[in-house]
């Protein structure tokens, strides 16, 4: 036996019973030292995630099972997000606050404002020069902004997702949105039933670190149409139209994978399974609806001035949704800020199509 | 070290119950990660010898973070962590199980280890990983294997 062993041996003999004593008094000594009131940033580096632009922790669109910040089960870390996403037709800014409660809840508020462009200009143009739309549609012919406020809370009910690794058994969670959205008017003109309403969702998150990398599944339940942003459900609103409505929230999936590639440094995709409720839909103009705006446009005979096409007019006046994806790549320099630079290919948002975008965040952790 | 090598013969010799107890929970086994870890995990390490420089660095960087660095000075005693260490990665990394240290658990029974103060020893794990040059991935291994132990010795 070399002394290593020999000291090896006997130190594994002495262990239990003499060393209690001294550890409870040094561990009070010292306690002070570890536990500076509820504050905690304990977690290793990026394992809080980053913030979706619903407010939640997670990666972009996706909120992950792990709770939002490095806070550990022994205290509380608050965080501060902005979002910015530059799509070719409208850009997306969301910034809010998270705030991580012993592991085991989170918090959330975030403001999402989208200025629109084009085709929403084009809807607001027409609804400016038809005879016969009075009254606000929610639409100008330029600068409209969509804004909702996003609170969360989610709650972690079992499961570790990093340290658990000999067991299949992940991180789960719970939580949901009450997403208000501030452009009641637009949203009548798009015909969504409602402007306010809440989602849940389950979160099961898992690192596998043999192959570094990060499964997250999400389940949304919601009757969200672009995650809220253009209101949740359908509603006939046109005058003379069928009267049909359809607001039932429906289970959504949604997955992100990540690789971590360093310590400090992931990259993967997501995707975010989409409803279509107001997918064919076309927009009401205070009663007015697709067909009847199309027949007054064609009452005015503007081909013939020449001067403008109404040929693309019923497109421009569908409303589309896809499926999101994105690829995104999340470095955290430090436990205090991490950015994320995303490509988000987003589809036919609404009345515009191809909304492909790169996709920038920063989160500060404190 | 003398004063406790004395005091653990007359433990050992008056106490035969709680040798046997102590007996029964030393030791370690290895862990078995989802999905398991490549068979060669040692190997990408470079073997033993450089998972003993993966220690020594590890004991340089947990010795220098002042949130765990005292309970160390208190309680461990570093050159035999490093030896003990180094036999313990060495089998959870796929190598022969030589291990002669307590269990994890035994080990850290009444330290009153917290969640930030484990985190702080895989932050410098990763530290140590980067100093000897050992690619993330392969590190992400030892990681793997070593998780296992996280509800044994995190008590807090
Ligand atoms: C995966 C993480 C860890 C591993 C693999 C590990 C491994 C070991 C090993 C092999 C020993 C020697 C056992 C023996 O003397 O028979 C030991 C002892 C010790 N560990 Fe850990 N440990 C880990 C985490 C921690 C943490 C987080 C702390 C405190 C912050 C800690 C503090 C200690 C101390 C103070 C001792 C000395 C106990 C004694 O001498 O009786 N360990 N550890």
């Amino acid at each position: 036996m070399t002394s290593n062993e020999q000291g090896a041996a006997t130190a594994a003999l002495v262990r239990t019973g003499l060393r209690g004593a001294a550890i409870l008094a040094a561990g009070l000594l010292f306690s002070s030292n570890a536990a500076a009131g509820f504050y905690n940033d304990g977690k290793v580096l990026l394992t809080g995630g980053v913030v979706t632009i619903d407010g939640a922790g997670g990666g972009g669109i996706t909120p992950w099972a792990t709770i939002s910040g490095y806070g550990t089960r022994d205290g509380i870390n608050g965080g501060l997000h902005y979002t910015y996403a530059y799509l070719p037709n409208y850009s997306l800014n969301s910034y809010g606050g998270t705030v991580g409660f012993y592991d085991r809840v989170e918090l959330s508020y975030t403001r999402s404002t989208l200025p629109t462009g084009s085709t929403f200009d084009t809807v607001g143009l027409v609804a400016d020069i038809l005879p016969g739309v009075v009254g606000d549609t929610g639409i100008q012919p330029f600068n409209t902004t969509i804004e909702m406020d996003v609170f969360g809370a989610k709650v972690r009910l079992f499961g570790d997702a990093v340290y658990t690794s000999d067991s299949l058994i992940p991180q789960v969670a719970i939580g949901g949105f009450y997403k208000d959205n501030k452009n009641k008017e637009l949203l009548h003109t798009l015909q969504a039933a409602k402007a306010k309403d809440w989602e849940a969702y389950v979160a099961i998150t898992k690192v596998y670190f043999p192959i570094s990398t990060l499964v997250s599944i999400t389940g949304r339940y919601t009757a969200a149409n672009q995650t809220g942003l253009t209101g949740f459900g359908y509603k006939d609103r046109t005058a003379g139209g069928d009267g049909g409505s359809d607001k039932k929230k429906e289970l959504r999936l949604e997955v992100s994978i990540a690789t971590l590639v360093a310590k400090n440094t992931a990259f993967g995709a997501e995707y975010a399974q989409h409803g279509d409720f107001l997918d064919g839909v076309g927009v009401n103009l205070n009663g007015l609806g697709t067909a009847g705006i199309l027949s007054a446009v064609a009452d005015l005979d503007l081909d013939s001035l020449g001067l403008v096409s109404t040929k693309n007019l019923e497109k421009a006046l569908t409303q589309h949704e896809d499926d999101w994806y994105d690829l995104f790549f999340a470095y955290a320099p430090n436990k205090r800020i991490s950015f994320v630079v995303a490509y988000a290919m987003l589809g036919n948002i609404t009345l515009t199509p191809d909304q492909h975008g790169f996709y920038l965040s920063t989160h500060l952790t404190f | 070290m003398k004063n406790k090598s004395v005091i653990a013969t007359v433990l050992a010799a008056g106490l035969c119950s709680a040798a046997a107890m102590q007996s029964a929970m030393a030791g370690e086994s290895k862990t078995k990660p989802i999905p398991g870890i490549p068979s060669n995990s040692l190997e990408l390490f470079g073997g033993k010898q450089v998972v003993h420089e993966w220690a020594v660095a590890l004991f340089y960087y947990i010795m220098l973070d002042r949130r765990i660095n005292w309970m160390f000075r208190e309680f461990g005693n570093p050159e035999r962590q490093i030896f003990l260490n180094t036999q313990l990665e060495t089998m959870v990394l796929g190598g022969p199980n030589e291990y002669q240290g307590a269990s994890m658990a035994a080990a850290h029974a009444d330290l009153n280890i917290n969640m930030e103060q484990f985190n702080a020893v895989v932050e410098a794990a990763y530290n140590a990983c980067e100093r000897v040059n050992i690619h993330y991935w392969t590190c992400n291994q030892l990681i793997a294997a070593l998780a296992p132990f996280t509800d044994d010795i995190v008590t807090r």
